[in-house]
């Protein structure tokens, strides 16, 4: 009987790259249907070069921006640093940093593991491969642009929106549709009968960019009306953009390694409606104080408040699918990131609420909480979960296995010390300013004197980023050029499928010993 | 009052309402049945045999009756490196 959710008629899948007799001999091997086995090679085959080329580009980006975000940083603290030039003053670094950052590296590795994961999540193969690498070009291209007119002194001032729009903005507003037609085509063949929760998050992502974009980038808006969409905009970007892919990456890497379902997949829907009905209306909290009508202000933060439905959802759904498993962490670095990434997410969240409040907002508002605030969505979020997706995603691209657990150890242990310390120093700083700024009997200068501790916490954290970063973005280059010598073990199974023997599954069986203990 | 962020505030609405819509749409086409079914569409059938070294043997055991016989988990299978637990 025909329903709604039946998929199209299948189009041949028997061409393409692999050999029909080696999918027959796996699929036989494994007691699958050959068309399964053919299905899911292909669906990897089909995104790999554009997945890789967006890899290989957000950790140059990753790089780029890390070094003008440890610019900025020193500058807070040596504010005689680097002033003779103007491209390297505080004000043009910092933003370059943001820049780059957002649109360069998460947007990039993000994308990225999107248009690996949704093709094997509908069945299908990529659709429209060409678009997508012509887009991903695109907006590669409009980041480069943004970056170099911010560094120029071009800037359209709006937080989040600096690059200008009539340079940047049709680069990044083809290359994005371009990737989303990619994307919708590949939903709209898909052969799956259901949609996992995490379709929806990567749809919803492509659907909410470009609505937030060019809101925040109308150009006919100025003054207060530019505020309020400047906000509009550099909130929802983190809650529709970047966390709508992340979350979604979440719900399919944690189950994925774990090798059990999600806690509640029904909490998982709950978790992905309410944020989508419930984040629009948050933006506005940014602007607590300022010269907007009040009831704007207050719907807002009711909103914010309201965001505890999506996320408790989400936390203790994926929490739950987590625990009497944390043991799992030390085998699997991809699971000890998105693990970790996760946690974040709630914990960000939740302080955002609480931030959202006006009783903490004035104490907050204005000081280097809010910066502390946005990297643990933007780091301990956002690029944790970048970083378990690429881990997890690369291997099964080129091949083979990553070189160095080492490497990965000395990454992983570098980036949460760094992002612990920066997160710390810099909340720390942000109450002892907030504190002051609001003290009548101080002057100025003593709320700028009260955190330079923090200041000098949070550059050595950004080292500590650093240094991880370069060992990751090494790690990446000798993964992905690795010499001939070292791919003497069998490429790794989900690229051209291993052939399960029958010695090899005898000899993976559990002993007598441990079945009888069991 | 309105008119100062008007923009902000349609935009708003639409992105308030439009999902409201959509998961109507969705739940009368059915995008919302068989909820255990959907949470199981990541796996294949390698996925739940694969023999993962952080469970006990009970859970193993337990895999290899509902699933058959273990898999051995292949170099860099949880994103790792080193044969598929960190060394």
């Amino acid at each position: 009987m025909s329903s709604p959710l039946t998929p199209p008629p299948e189009a041949p899948l028997r061409t393409g790259a692999l050999a029909d007799a080696e999918i027959d001999a796996v699929a036989a091997a494994r007691g699958l249907a050959p068309e399964d086995v053919a299905i899911r090679a292909r669906a990897d085959a089909s995104s790999r070069r554009t997945v890789l080329a967006l890899y290989a580009l957000a950790i140059v980006w990753l790089l780029i921006g890390t070094i003008f975000g440890d610019l900025a940083s020193f500058k807070l603290h040596w504010p005689d640093l680097l002033t003779q030039q103007a491209w390297l003053t505080f004000g043009r670094v910092r933003t370059a940093h943001l820049h780059a950052v957002n649109y360069g590296w998460a947007s990039l590795a993000l994308i990225g593991t999107c248009l690996w994961l949704l093709p094997r999540l509908v069945h299908t193969e990529l659709q429209g491969a060409r678009f997508a690498t012509f887009g991903a070009t695109l907006w590669a291209i409009g980041v480069a642009i943004g970056a170099v007119a911010v560094l120029a002194g071009y800037n359209d001032g709006m937080e989040w929106l600096e690059a200008p729009r009539y340079m940047a903005g049709p680069f990044l507003v083809v290359g994005g549709g371009l990737l989303g037609l990619s994307m919708f085509r590949t939903a709209a063949a898909r052969r799956a009968e259901h949609l996992y929760v995490s379709v929806w998050y990567i749809l919803g992502a492509f659907i909410w960019f470009p609505m937030l974009y060019v809101v925040g980038k109308w150009p006919t808006l100025s003054g207060v009306e530019s505020a309020a969409a400047n906000w509009f905009f550099a909130h929802n970007v983190l809650g529709f953009w970047l966390t709508a892919m992340s979350v979604g990456l979440a719900y399919y890497f944690i189950p994925k390694v774990l090798g059990r379902p999600i806690y509640s997949y029904a909490l998982s829907v709950v978790g992905f409606w309410s944020l989508a009905m419930f984040y629009s209306l948050n933006g506005m909290h940014h602007l607590v104080g300022g010269p907007l009508p009040t009831w704007m202000i207050t719907t807002s933060i009711v909103a914010s408040i309201f965001m505890f439905i999506p996320v408790v959802a989400t936390g203790i759904n994926l929490h739950m699918t987590v625990v009497g498993r944390f043991g799992a962490l030390r085998y699997s670095p991809t699971l000890r990131f998105v693990v970790l990434g996760a946690v974040a997410y709630t914990a960000v969240s939740l302080q955002g609420s609480f931030t959202a409040l006006r009783e903490v907002n004035r104490i907050t508002h204005f000081t280097h909480w809010t910066v502390a605030h946005s990297h643990v969505g933007g780091y301990a979020f956002v690029s944790f979960l970048a970083f378990g997706a690429i881990y997890y995603v690369v291997p099964r691209l080129v091949g083979h296995e990553w070189p160095s657990a080492r490497l990965i150890r000395w990454h992983f242990g570098l980036v949460l010390a760094g992002i612990t310390l920066y997160i710390a120093s810099l909340t720390w700083a942000g109450v002892a300013q907030g504190l002051a700024l609001l003290d009548p009997q101080l002057p100025f200068q003593v709320s700028v004197e009260r955190t330079l501790p923090g200041l000098y916490g949070r550059s050595l954290g950004g080292v500590l980023l650093t240094l991880g970063h370069l060992v990751f973005a090494y790690h990446f280059w000798i993964m992905v050029r690795r010499p001939a010598a070292w791919r003497a073990r069998p490429p790794f199974h989900e690229v051209q499928p291993i052939l399960y023997t029958a010695e090899a599954e005898a000899a993976s069986r559990p002993s007598a010993r441990e079945v009888g203990a069991a | 009052m309105l008119p100062t962020s008007l923009a902000v505030v349609l935009a708003t609405a639409a992105m308030t309402l439009v999902p409201v819509l959509v998961l109507a749409w969705g739940w009368r086409r059915g995008f919302f049945r068989d909820l255990d079914a959907q949470s199981r569409v990541i796996f294949e059938p390698r996925d739940w045999r694969v023999e993962r070294p952080w469970e006990s043997p009970a859970e193993r055991l337990t895999r290899e009756v509902a699933y058959g016989a273990p898999l051995a988990p292949r170099p860099g299978e949880w994103g790792g490196a080193e044969g598929g637990g960190e060394r």
